[in-house]
């Protein structure tokens, strides 16, 4: 293994020192130093660790794995790791695809698990408060029971926390309505990097100050670890109604897209597959084999209201020139959807890949496809690259490009597959930004993305890391990650 | 599980990490490895690549075979290995034409039907059984019985031992053969897994495609719905709920028909527990009872938790297995717990035949 954080740092009894005060704050069932924990703690779900590890290389585990069961633990743990200058890395579900909660620095994991209750359901506010470690599935059947939704419909809720829902901002199947994550948060319960225990205002809407609550939003674990949020919820609809439409033509799909959403029809989902994925992945997992572009639209809610927005999207949709591929397809999508994320349909090693996401508003938003796909089609040519994308979560000014690029043969040497993905991604981002895009819409920044934060930010960047220091002026939250540093 | 260790993505990383020569299995990983109910709601990791409870047998296949499973799996292998069972008990020879089946001349009984019956209904549970049999004689069955006694190969296979769940699963085979039955029907959905799934994914034993395989609450949902067998109404006003057993969550649409039975007689409110159905988790009758029994018993108890926050009084279960679980953690929990097919019987109106 490599030597990690404390190797370097803390010599002869420190270790045993740190672990003993660990294990006064958490109790030592709820602490583990196994080499087996440390190895599983190394690693979220981007491709970067999880081919280190494939190709037989270990990466940097972290010391302690501690599983605090409330809020005032994990302050407690938080002036441990001031004293003697540890890295403190959150971890909720793992499921996190850019390496933000990768112990890069070795240090302290906390597993957020045991923060799994919830603590209150208000049928008149629509609202659920709960702690942040709670699974997200399990909180929605939990809701579900009374006729409830958190409509936050992410591929990794099976495993992902409502604390991971948060942290990098994360987007769902029916955004396009119903808003990301963050648009549903009303408060939540952060322990700070010193220790402090804060309360956000109990609602977002107001005019009170500055709105600091959405600082931790994004924040991917570097300002503090969310312990409790309160979010909106809604009621279950009465129906979903989904359809299918096909364009043989790109453009006028997005000009359908971007007509549904300028006149508020208020879809839950706008999924539209690029010619290349509706040949590719609408073929493998939905077993439809198509030519142009699929688009699956959907309308929920009320029966009447649904049914007619659907009929004037649909109206959209034809004058436009689509073909009506029927309610069937839609269904089976929609019934399948998650079957995209899922073995044995998605994407795997030891093929590289990179999900290299953007967002942008609907003048710019074509033009950033192709230029995204022309860059890296032809930078990456040598190595048969594909370039597929979709466009998903859509807003009434744009929506977001998930776009992925495939390279079925990468080099075999880990180091040389590391150094093409960081030079693909850099094709990939560079060409977001300079298209008027974003490094990223929705799987945050984590390790993977850092780098391209002044890109991002250019004069803004130095006020962030400034606000990163007066938060954390040790350093200690999640070192690496969002471009920070150490 | 709280423990990311202790979660699919845990036990995949783990198994691939020691294919990478990252890890080795000793002492604290074998723990690990041992510590996965194989009940059915760990399915898939992408890290394996292959469905993650055939990854983890077959895991337990190659550490068993070096010798560095725990000492209770070897154990249960040759309480398995002697006696067909995990109990140390000598099992009953298969009827030979005496009452235990509708043909009455010499040689193994034989009939349409048969029930398999197994170790832990036929040790454990020897009420539900009789229970089983009652209800099929309502509706004018007299099932052969088969695999009295004998495990239907689970416990082996997921212990990491495939060659005992081959030689216990071919006895089966052998013995229903010989019964010449063309509908097996099973007392549990752990039952129907182990042949249904199990036998083909991890022993690559494939089931005689003659021999149609029911659960017997589908079979008797089936036979309420076409008016072949009707119950009295219980004097029991208080609120129940139906427990869905182990491995329910592996048998696809099976769900509806145990319910449907209980409130066939139960008219009083049916309560549902948050982890059902789909969702449902294992009791404590996995292998874990032999390997792990502290987390079998926390499986067991986190069930009557669920029962008793659900608001229910008095739970029922079909699977005898799950229900000898149920009944040993209930004691001081005030929650009375029955088989599901013992109060079926109890209300059972016989089947009226007319001439």
């Amino acid at each position: 293994m490599p030597p990690s954080y404390l190797d370097s740092h803390l010599q002869g009894i420190q270790p045993q020192m740190v672990r003993s005060e660990l294990e006064d704050i958490v109790g030592a069932d709820h602490i583990s130093v196994k080499e087996s924990d440390k190895l599983i703690y190394s690693t979220d779900w981007s491709w970067m660790p999880q081919m280190w590890l494939d190709r037989g290389q270990p990466l940097t585990t972290p010391d302690y794995i501690v599983h605090p069961g409330t809020a005032e633990e994990i302050a407690a743990v938080m002036e441990v790791a001031n004293i003697y200058r540890i890295p403190v890395i959150p971890w909720g579900g793992g499921s996190g695809s850019q390496g933000g909660a990768l112990p890069t620095f070795g240090g302290i994991i906390v597993d957020t698990k045991r923060l799994n209750k919830i603590i209150d359901i208000d049928e008149r506010s629509l609202t659920v408060t709960a702690q942040a470690g709670i699974i997200g599935t399990q909180l929605e059947w939990a809701l579900n029971d009374r006729g409830l939704t958190l409509p936050h419909y992410p591929a990794s809720a099976n495993c992902a926390t409502l604390g991971g829902y948060l942290a990098p901002r994360g987007s769902g199947t029916i955004s396009t309505k119903y808003g990301k994550a963050e648009d549903l948060m009303m408060s939540m319960q952060v322990v700070l990097p010193t220790g402090a225990i804060i309360r956000t205002p109990p609602v977002p809407n107001h005019a009170s100050g500055p709105d600091y609550a959405r600082l931790f939003l994004g924040s991917e674990g570097t300002f503090g670890i969310i312990t409790e949020a309160t979010m909106m919820i809604d009621y279950l609809p009465q129906v979903r109604l989904l359809r299918a439409v096909l364009f043989d033509d790109l453009s006028r799909a997005i000009e359908a897209g971007r007509r549904m959403m300028t006149r508020r029809l208020d879809p839950m989902v706008i999924r539209l597959y690029d010619p290349g994925s509706t040949a590719s992945l609408v073929k493998q997992v939905l077993g439809y084999e198509l030519e142009g572009a699929y688009m699956v639209i959907g309308f929920d809610g009320d029966a009447d209201l649904a049914a007619l927005q659907e009929e004037k999207a649909m109206a959209i949709c034809e004058e436009l020139g689509a073909q009506d591929l029927g309610r069937e397809p839609g269904e089976k999508w929609w019934n399948h959807r998650y079957d995209f994320y899922y073995p044995p349909q998605t994407l795997m090693l030891p093929w590289m890949y990179g999900t290299v996401e953007t967002v942008t508003t609907f003048d710019k938003l074509e033009q950033l496809y192709w230029a995204k796909k022309a860059a890296i089609e032809e930078s990456y040519a040598d190595w048969n690259i594909r370039y597929i994308g979709h466009f998903s979560h859509w807003f009434h000014w744009g929506a977001s490009l998930y776009d992925r690029f495939i390279i079925e043969e990468p080099p075999q040497d880990p180091r040389g597959a590391l150094s093409l993905h960081n030079r693909v991604w850099t094709t990939a981002v560079t060409t977001s930004v300079e298209n008027g895009g974003m490094i990223n819409e929705h799987h945050g920044v984590g390790l993977k993305l850092g780098r391209y934060m002044r890109l991002q930010y250019g004069p803004a960047w130095p006020l962030l890391k400034n606000i990163k220091e007066a938060i954390d002026p040790n350093g200690i939250m999640n070192p690496g990650k969002v471009g920070f540093g150490v | 599980m709280h423990e990311e260790a202790l979660t699919p993505h845990g036990w995949a990383l783990a198994i691939a990490s020691v294919r990478r020569g990252l890890l080795s299995w000793n002492e604290e990983t074998v723990d690990r490895l041992y510590s996965a109910p194989d009940g059915g709601n760990s399915r898939a990791h992408c890290v394996t690549n292959q469905p993650l409870p055939e990854a983890i047998a077959a895991t337990r296949a190659e550490v068993a075979a070096q010798h560095l499973a725990p000492g209770a799996a070897y154990e249960v292998n040759n309480s398995l290995r002697k006696w067909g069972n995990p109990y140390q008990a000598t099992p009953p020879a298969p009827a030979n034409g005496q009452g235990e089946g509708p043909s009455s001349g010499k040689g193994p009984p034989t009939g349409e039907v048969a029930l398999f019956v197994g170790d832990e209904a036929h040790y454990l549970e020897p009420e539900s059984v009789q229970a089983a049999l009652r209800l099929l004689r309502a509706v004018g069955i007299e099932p052969v019985l088969i695999g009295a006694g004998r495990n239907n190969g689970y416990i082996a296979s997921s212990l990491g031992f495939p060659e005992t769940a081959r030689a216990l699963a071919q006895a089966t085979l052998d013995e229903l053969a010989a019964s010449n039955a063309r509908q097996l029907l099973v007392l549990s959905p752990g039952d129907y897994f182990t042949f249904d799934q199990l036998y083909v994914e991890r022993l690559d034993i494939t089931w005689p495609r003659e021999v149609a395989l029911k659960e017997l609450t589908t079979f008797l949902a089936e036979k309420l719905g076409e008016g072949a067998i009707s119950f009295e109404r219980a004097q029991f006003d208080r609120a129940y709920a139906y427990v869905d057993p182990t491995h329910a969550v592996r048998v696809q649409a099976r769900h509806d028909a145990p319910r449907a039975l209980a409130s066939a007689v139960l008219s009083s409110t049916a309560r549902e527990l948050f982890w059902r159905r789909e969702r449902s988790h294992p009791v404590g009758n996995t292998a874990l009872q032999f390997t792990k029994p502290l987390i079998a018993a926390r499986l067991t108890n986190a069930r009557l938790q669920d029962a008793r926050e659900s608001g229910a009084e008095l739970i029922l279960t079909d699977d005898p297995g799950t229900l000898h679980h149920l009944k040993r953690h209930a004691s001081g929990m005030d929650i009375q717990v029955q088989g599901l097919y013992e109060l079926l019987a109890d209300h059972a109106v016989p089947l009226i035949v007319v001439a």
